[in-house]
């Protein structure tokens, strides 16, 4: 029998789903979009791996993370539920173990991820900025007409340097305007922006931070080559990307279940594949107990309330 | 006459000693979306957070019925001393008529300490307000005494939320007392309802230490800084904040002779890092991390109001007085939006990261 263990990521853009052995190794992966509706890209995407599973296959533990890890941990009933930071880490610090320095950078968000010795020794997160995230680059690309797939590629053709003005969307735009009519090529321009982005992400995040080699270069964006190139030019050293870059967050909810499940002996809360077909309804409500007025989550699964959360006087969440 | 204050902390004890002097006390809601809203919506756009919130507390502690509104004043050079100019502008330009009280403290404008005392004073003796005063001091230092232990026991409780309930009807009781005896008497019923809560429990070299510091409204407020005690409790860490009303008292308002308080030696700790004074609560925060380190804490928790401009140069100091005592610190920056996952988010991560200091691995 092959032991196995699961982890889900849900963020807002996308959702990925792993499968890893006992030794870490990625045996499934499947990455797809949110489309906002987690439940239901979890749902899919559950019903999928079921398809590929194994016959004498077994899960014996399951972790969440994401910005929807609650509510999906939840649903499947994960052994883990965890932030984000400490998913990549730990997913980062399996394959490159000596990692001193993480950057990723997601469709909507970015971190940073200091670490010493194998441990999480700093952090920071970009959630509000659009100028340091992948975002950035897919609306530019939309602008100049060229296909975000292509845009890596296309930097690094570029033979001039010019530099563009990031600090924040809108300038970026207008500045780049100005600059192709000075008559810098597309690729140039590219180039530009590109750097403009690793530019504003380490003024942002690596603020007051030592950042030392080895440093690694994970999230959606680092298939992105003119951003790679763009890192190792701005920090003068080579970035690992790792093979998995994109998954990595459900590969450390996989690899933190693992070692919860080996540590405290406890068999799976996993509720079965078919646990999809559950009805599972999320719904909100407005608490009307004092002028907080909190919106209120509540979790049925077969008309059981399973889970409640939003409220900030603890009231619902103790509740159960 | 009708008095309110701004909401901040432990408000029971502002309550009592006004209502001691005879004065009808309006209790002003505790900060909620409202109120946010509300101080959003008629403050300055560019003001500090908690400008924006007192603003509300004061809009819905006028609707309550309140006619006078009795604060403290701030030092030095940030915002906090334009504070009452500005929400006095405000209230007026919204048609209300307010008299607002201001105390600083008394050393440095005594005639003007001595003459607001007179303004609350009324009808009272001499005798009643001294005795009042001391009345509110000693209940004010015993709160804190409880809170303390709150603060360390809610990281261990058996059921989640006990702890947390206790400490509210202790407040409550409290909220009754009239004299010397009856406050002891509210001290030794809490202690021992303290002691009554049923914890885990942890071996010493489990426990989590975790110190708040900041500018003093989101330190002190709950209800504008995610509950952070609460939360942290909830995570498993013991708390301490660098900000408790008995210290504040001790170092504005009693003599230098007898004023040997701790906040002496940390605005010393904070000196190296911040040589002058730049206001508000700067040379705390930096002083507090730097007393958080040396007294083996694991990390360090610093608020920081929205375009609060000392915390911000707090805030650029911060990575060298970490590496310095090897203190983990999480900067949070607060304001309207301050509830989102994301810094729920960052918070967890960010005990992550202390416990696995501890253990020396990630998770
Ligand atoms: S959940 Fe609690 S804090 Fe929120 S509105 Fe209801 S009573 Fe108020
Ligand atoms: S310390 Fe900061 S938040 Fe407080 S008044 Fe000054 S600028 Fe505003």
């Amino acid at each position: 029998m092959k032991e196995f263990f699961l982890g889900i990521d849900v963020g807002s853009v996308s959702t990925n789903i792993v499968l890893i052995d006992k030794e870490g190794e990625v045996f499934y992966s499947a990455y797809t979009r949110t489309n906002g509706q987690p439940l239901e890209s979890v749902k899919k995407g559950i019903k999928e791996l079921h398809k590929a599973f194994p016959k004498d296959g077994r899960i014996r533990g399951v972790g969440s993370t994401g910005s929807g890890r609650q509510l999906i941990g939840t649903m499947v009933g994960a052994d883990v539920i965890k932030n984000e930071i400490t998913a990549h880490a730990t997913a980062t610090a399996h394959v490159v173990p000596d990692v001193k320095t993480i950057f990723e950078i997601g469709g909507q968000d970015s971190k940073i991820i200091i670490i010493e010795n194998q441990m999480v020794v700093d952090f920071a997160m970009n959630t509000v900025c659009a100028a340091g995230t992948g975002s950035f680059l897919d609306h530019q690309s939309e602008r100049l007409g060229i296909p975000i797939e292509e845009f890596g590629d296309l930097a690094l053709t570029a033979e001039r340097d010019v530099r563009i003005a990031g600090r924040c969307t809108v300038f970026a735009e207008s500045d780049m305007i100005a600059k192709q009519q000075f008559g810098f090529s597309k690729a140039e321009i590219i180039k530009g922006l590109c750097e403009a982005l690793v530019r504003n992400y380490i003024n942002n995040l690596g603020r007051g931070k030592k950042l030392e080699a080895p440093f690694v270069f994970q999230g959606g964006v680092a298939a992105n080559k003119g951003i790679k190139s763009a890192f190792e030019k701005e920090i003068n050293h080579e970035v690992i990307i790792p093979k998995h870059h994109n998954i990595m967050g459900a590969i450390g909810a996989a690899i933190l279940a693992r070692e919860y499940v080996e540590e405290s002996n406890c068999p799976t809360k996993f509720r079965g594949f078919e646990a999809t077909d559950l009805s599972f309804e999320p719904s909100a409500f407005e608490c009307g107990g004092c002028s907080n007025k909190c919106e209120v989550i509540k979790v049925e699964m077969e008309k059981q309330v399973v889970a409640m959360w939003g409220d900030r006087c603890g009231k619902w969440a103790n509740s159960l | 006459m009708k008095v309110s204050f701004p909401y901040m902390g432990t408000t029971i004890v502002y309550k009592k000693l006004l209502e001691l002097l005879g004065h009808e006390v309006i209790m002003p809601p505790k900060p909620s979306q409202r109120t946010i809203n509300l101080g959003v919506k008629y403050s300055p756009e560019f003001a500090c957070f908690p400008l924006k919130v007192i603003m509300g507390s004061y809009i819905e502690a006028l609707e309550a019925g309140a006619e006078v509104l009795v604060t403290s004043g701030g030092h030095g050079p940030c915002r906090a001393g334009f504070y009452e100019q500005v929400h006095r502008r405000i209230l007026e330009e919204k048609g209300h008529t307010v008299d607002f009280i201001v105390f600083n403290s008394m050393f440095r404008d005594f005639k003007q300490f001595y003459s607001n005392i007179k303004k609350l004073k009324d009808k009272n003796s001499w005798l009643k307000v001294i005795k009042s005063l001391w009345l509110v001091y000693l209940m004010i230092n015993k709160l804190d005494i409880l809170e303390k232990e709150v603060q360390r026991i809610r990281a261990y409780e058996v059921k989640r939320g006990e702890t947390t309930k206790v400490w509210e009807s202790i407040q409550k009781d409290f909220d009754t007392v009239r004299n010397k005896v009856q406050v002891m008497a509210a001290y030794d019923k809490g202690r021992k309802r303290l002691a009554d809560i049923k914890t885990y429990e942890v071996k010493e070299d489990r426990k989590l230490r975790i110190g708040i510091v900041g500018e003093i409204y989101v330190v002190m407020e709950a209800s504008i800084n995610m509950k952070m005690e609460e939360l942290l409790g909830n995570m498993g860490a013991e708390v301490e904040r660098s900000q408790y009303l008995s210290q504040w008292v001790a170092y504005n308002a009693l003599p230098s002779f007898i004023n040997k308080t701790h906040e002496v030696d940390i605005i010393k700790a904070g000196e190296p890092f911040i040589p002058i004074n730049i206001g508000g609560h700067a040379k705390q925060t930096v002083g507090h991390i730097a007393d958080y380190g040396e007294r083996g804490f694991d990390g360090v928790i610093h608020l920081m109001p929205f375009g609060c401009l000392p915390e911000l140069v707090s805030q650029s100091i911060i990575p060298k007085i970490s590496q310095q005592y090897d203190i983990p610190v999480l900067t949070l920056s607060i304001d309207e939006q301050t509830g989102t996952a994301n810094n729920l988010t960052r918070v967890e991560a960010f005990i992550d990261l202390i416990r696995g200091k501890r253990m020396k691995k990630i998770s």
